[in-house]
């Protein structure tokens, strides 16, 4: 038969008629302790050997303890000067006593609470006196320290060497010894034949196709162990939430937009009836751009609608703005700081051609704030963007698309506040309930365009629009506290590899 | 967003509600879009709100719509005002900031707050519609300090003043003129003067506030705290706005009043005076003001306002009295009004939202069908289209009392190509262990070009066709030198990131696919955008050919051609780079980076790595 290599060993080492210990069949054998004992339980399971197992009591003398074996008990010496000082007949001062027995520190107290213990004599009211019976020369303690120091420990008394443990001068460790024994069984294999089976570390091609494969047996790893650090790739926490965004608002009936990052502040801001004198079109929010400064071409015809929109407004009853409209200020190119650039790109018709409602479109990408970058702000960042236009849209309809969407993140109980956007009449902005943490968070900012949005624009029926953060999003739905941690050159590569992808 | 402290005792009182507790101050007030966004030091409420109801910047604002809310007052409600004593005389005004309007307020008290918050008004007006007083700038005066120049007529028809320069003010104000009021030939027709004329800035003197001295409008731009806050706005100007009365100079707007006229809180009767660069702006910024003193007891004195024949501006030779409380009107249709909100009202129900919003509507009959007539009151600036009229009634009516509905449309929808194409790209980087980044597309120029070895764009013997080497769009005035131009390429990217990396576990093996531009006439943006794929391997044992092999799963998952021809790129080791060229053509570069590099980011391992535009993969 054939056995693995370490079951060969120990079985050929073990013996029939003694129990052999495993730790010496392992050294005959050439073996790690740890291997034999694993082989020969192996073995026991197959009914070959048996595996008996002893405890063995190791002592060992504490220091204290050895110090004694070479001088003496203190007890012995306390009882040695009281005989001296005439203790055996008649009561001596104690103080006498320890003074001569040459006792110090802690000697005295062990010394004291074990002579009454042994019988050496009494101590009773700062007098001691001495048995004369009493033999401290052939105290049991002593005789037990000495044989443990002597290794005899064959007639040593037990209740001497608790004593001992409890009196701190002898250590106990318990050892579990296990020894083997072949059964018949284990004869009968023997005597059969038993021969070692190959082992292999790598199953090979050659191995597979020569059969050999079924002989073999394969050198056992610690499966236990750590393996070596394996990088994974990941899409980008934000990637994926940008995607489960994409494809909620896809499902929702949206198309995605797509346009330039630099635009003329034309698209930017004055298509959305931002007054050019608007505190947020200042250097100090927007990133105007040094060179290229301006746009080549925008259509001649919206430009002027876009001008007498702002300067007259839209309506018999419309007043526009009294603010200054500058064509060379909305030819300047900027970085924009929202996507609703885009929205006003496809909504002119500049883009695809001209809408006819109705129409769902998206963007999820990247616009440029000048702030100052901080836990929750950074100077570019993803803006979700989307718009509805249809015929007679109320907010009704706003509120309900919201909800809908909101909810595939978990985001309930949405709130619609008020609000006031140049560009949007009514204005919304969105509270909703955080999934985890019950807090009612601002989710976003809505509302239905303007007409003097819209009418320069061509359109002549209703657009609902909203905007919000992905950012936002990412860290309502993971917790961050940190933007910086995720997005940008700051980025901490183990945290993006320790974020689990999203649920 | 406009904040603005309120005082909640002070919104008891002129709400007349002193049972409301402060919590209920608060719910109510947030019901109107005043957020509360914590307490003063002096225990005011800190109010947050839109910036659209700017006649809500001070506390008499504030509890006039708190009024209309609870239904204390209802409608329209417009403040009477006398005749006007005064007579504001334009001439030789600055032509940049020709405009200026004002009133007379008497009968005022200021204790007890009533003057901070008349301050603080003004520069929350300042702030906002005034945008920091280069559009409006106002400026309170204490009646009693100001002698005005005598107007009225002597022996002739003629004016005294010789400032006025023989106008004849009669004249001006037989002219039709829809700014002003019906009334204009009450007897007592503005017989008291004051001019806003321009004045030498280094010739006039008087005393500003806060100061002892007498000081010239340059000393105070150069020497006085508010006039270097805003001295830029007059920086220009040749000679700088100036009001006098008959004793002399008394302002300087807008940067700083005379200490002669300085309103304390025992000051009685005020003159308003706005100047700036919009008269409709400045009127309405006035009627604002006004109709927070008249909250406060005050009484509304009209002053008139002389444009002379050769004034700079809209209005010369045209005499405007103000305050001008005239109400406007918008029509807004049934239909409008009920598609917007999404429901069916009755015209009732519309009069009475309109009239808790304080508004008017009465309902017309048009040729469209039914509709309303909407009277606004001068203290609304907000309302520019019958829509925010529609707004005021959705708020009136309770917008969160609406239920949603899902819009009853069908559109069919889809990613554009240039995504779907992104995001397959990314798929395929990280089958292959790419570890996918997001960067910021705005950085510098070193570490766009220095740090990676890269020669200035600009150098004469630079080679443009070099990957990365392109043109920087940069940014005008950036005010974080991290952040300049927009990257040229995504690889400097990369190397930041294994840089702030160092002390993280290898293998890095990163990649990014993102925006790079670069200057391109041939655009009408004048910026070429593309998106571009990066990849680098960080490793002990990184070499050409581990980065090699990636692109080529790249390729041929997009079944492209791939060859890599040497080429020579200072950003990696010379015969260790090679041009990435898909179906015959150039679209980038792939080496070991270059221990220049390398050390330059404090790596201490071999990188490899590709960069190449997302399109080649189409």
């Amino acid at each position: 038969m054939k056995r693995p290599q370490a079951q060969v060993a120990v079985l050929q080492a073990a013996d029939a008629d003694d129990p052999r210990r495993i730790d010496e069949v392992a050294d005959e054998a050439g073996l790690k302790p740890e291997t034999a004992t694993r082989a020969a339980f192996e073995l026991e399971d197959d009914g070959l050997l048996t595996v008996t197992e002893e405890t063995i009591e190791h002592y060992t003398l504490t220091e204290e303890g050895t110090q004694y074996v070479f001088e003496s008990l203190p007890e012995q010496d306390l009882y040695e000067a009281a005989v001296d000082a005439g203790a055996d007949e008649e009561p001596v001062q104690l103080g006498q006593v320890i003074g001569a027995s040459g006792l110090e520190g802690p000697a005295v107290d062990i010394a004291l609470s074990n002579y009454a213990r042994k019988g050496y004599g009494q101590i009773d009211s700062g007098e001691i006196t001495a048995d004369p019976d009493a033999k401290p020369g052939q105290d049991t303690e002593m005789y037990a320290l000495e044989a443990v120091a002597d290794d005899q420990l064959e007639e040593v008394d037990a209740d001497a060497l608790d004593q001992l443990e409890r009196r701190g001068l002898l250590e106990v460790r318990e050892e579990t010894v296990r020894s083997v024994q072949l059964t018949d069984e284990g004869v009968t294999a023997l005597m059969a034949g038993v021969e070692a089976a190959e082992t292999v570390d790598q199953l090979t091609a050659e191995l597979l196709t020569s059969g050999e494969w079924a002989d073999v047996e394969f050198t056992e790893y610690n499966v236990a162990a750590d393996a070596e650090d394996v990088s994974h790739g990941k899409e980008h926490i934000l990637r994926q939430t940008a995607n489960r965004v994409k494809d909620t608002l896809v499902g929702m009936g949206f198309q995605e937009m797509e346009g330039p990052h630099v635009d003329a502040q034309f698209w930017i801001n004055d298509c959305l009836f931002m007054p050019q004198d608007h505190p947020a079109r200042t250097h100090w929010d927007q990133f105007a751009l040094e060179r290229p400064d301006e746009i080549g071409d925008i259509p001649e015809d919206l430009v002027s609608r876009v001008r007498s929109a702002h300067r007259e407004g839209v309506g018999p009853d419309g007043e526009g703005y009294h603010s200054p409209w500058e064509e060379d200020v909305a030819r300047g190119l900027d970085l924009r700081g929202h996507t609703t650039s885009l929205s006003m790109r496809y909504l002119s018709g500049e883009e695809i051609g001209e809408l006819e409602p109705p129409q769902r479109f998206f963007s999820v990408e990247k616009v440029y704030r000048n702030d100052t970058l901080d836990p929750t702000h950074l100077l570019e960042f993803f803006q979700i963007e989307g718009w509805v236009m249809a015929e007679d849209l109320s907010v009704r309809d706003l509120m309900g698309t919201f909800t809908e969407f909101y909810e595939q993140f978990g985001i309930t109980d949405l709130e619609f506040k008020p609000h006031y956007n140049p560009y949007t009449e009514p204005s919304f902005e969105l509270f909703g309930t955080h999934p985890e943490t019950g807090e009612v968070v601002e989710v976003g900012n809505s509302g239905i365009f303007r007409e003097e949005v819209l009418s320069p624009l061509g359109v002549d029926c209703d657009v609902m629009a909203w905007g919000l953060s992905l950012e936002r999003l990412l860290m309502l739905m993971y917790g961050f506290e940190d933007i910086r941690d995720v997005h940008g050159t700051l980025c901490d590569l183990e945290l993006l590899r320790e974020t689990p992808l999203v649920r | 967003m406009p904040v603005v402290d309120v005082d909640p005792d002070e919104l008891r009182y002129l709400t007349g509600h002193d049972e409301k507790d402060d919590d209920e101050l608060k719910s109510d007030l947030f019901d109107l879009g005043l957020e509360f966004e914590g307490w003063t030091e002096d225990d005011e409420f800190q109010l947050e709100f839109a910036p659209d109801r700017l006649d809500r910047l001070s506390v008499e604002g504030v509890a006039r719509s708190l009024r209309y809310h609870y239904g204390d007052d209802r409608g329209v409600y417009v403040p009477n005002t006398n005749s006007a004593d005064w007579t504001i005389e334009v001439e030789d005004q600055p032509e940049d900031r020709p405009y200026v309007t004002g009133a007379v307020v008497r009968g005022l008290d200021l204790s007890d707050g009533a003057l901070e918050s008349l301050i603080q008004l003004q520069e929350k007006l300042h702030a906002t519609m005034g945008r920091k007083r280069a559009k409006g700038a106002i400026g309170v005066h204490d009646l009693t300090m100001l002698k005005g120049t005598d107007l009225r007529p002597t022996d002739s028809n003629s004016s005294s003043l010789d400032l006025s320069g023989g106008q004849d003010p009669t004249e001006a104000s037989e002219e039709p003129q829809d700014e002003m009021v019906g009334d204009a030939t009450v007897e007592t027709t503005g017989a008291n003067a004051i001019t806003y004329t321009s004045a030498d800035p280094d010739e006039a003197t008087f005393v500003p506030l806060e100061s002892d001295a007498e000081m010239t409008p340059n000393e105070v731009i150069e020497r006085h705290d508010t006039g270097q806050q805003y001295g830029d706005l007059v920086a220009e100007f040749d000679r700088v706005p100036a009001i006098y009365d008959a004793i002399g100079l008394f302002s300087f707007p807008p940067v700083i009043n005379g200490r002669r006229t300085e309103v304390s809180e025992d000051s009685r009767d005020l003159f308003i005076e706005l100047t700036g660069t919009d008269q409709w702006t400045i009127d309405h910024m006035c009627n604002i003001v006004c109709y927070a003193l008249e909250a406060r007891g005050g009484t509304i004195e009209r002053v008139n306002v002389e444009y002379a024949d050769n004034a700079a501006g809209e209005y010369a030779g045209r005499t405007l009295e103000r305050p001008d409380f005239e109400t406007r009107t918008k029509t807004v249709s049934k239909d409008r009004i009920e598609s917007l909100l999404g429901v069916v009202l009755e015209p009732e129900q519309i009069i009475d939202y309109a009239e808790r919003a304080g508004l008017d509507a009465t309902r017309v009959v048009t040729d469209d069908g039914v509709a309303f007539e909407v009277e606004i009151p001068p203290y609304r600036v907000d309302v520019i289209h019958p829509l925010d009229i529609v707004d005021d009634i959705g708020r009136a009516l309770g917008f969160n009392s609406l239920e949603p509905t899902y819009p009853d449309v069908s559109t069919v929808g889809g990613r554009h190509d240039r995504s779907v194409l992104e995001d397959a790209a990314r798929d395929t980087l990280v089958g292959l262990g790419f570890e996918d980044l997001l960067n910021f597309h705005m950085t510098n120029e070193a570490e766009n070009y220095e740090r990676m070895n890269l020669p200035n764009p600009e150098a004469a013997d630079a080679d443009d066709t070099l990957v990365g080497l392109s043109d920087p769009v940069t940014i005008q005035e950036p005010y974080s030198e991290d952040y300049t131009i927009l990257r040229t390429w995504a690889l400097p990217s990369l190397m930041m990131v294994l840089e702030n990396n160092t002390h993280r576990r290898y293998p890095q093996d990163l990649a990014e696919i993102g925006l790079a531009a670069g200057l391109d006439e041939g655009q009408n943006t004048g910026v070429s955008e593309h998106r571009t794929v990066a990849g680098a391997l960080a490793r002990t044992d990184a070499s050409y050919e581990d980065a090699k092999a990636r692109l080529q799963a790249i390729a041929e998952a997009f079944g492209k051609d791939l060859e890599t021809p040497a080429t020579s790129h200072p950003t990696f080791i010379d015969g260790r780079a090679a041009d990435v060229v898909l179906d015959g053509e150039t679209v980038g570069v792939i080496g070991e980076v270059h221990p220049k590099v390398l050390v330059e980011h404090d790596l201490e391992l071999p990188v490899a790595a590709f960069e190449f535009r997302l399109d080649a993969l189409e």
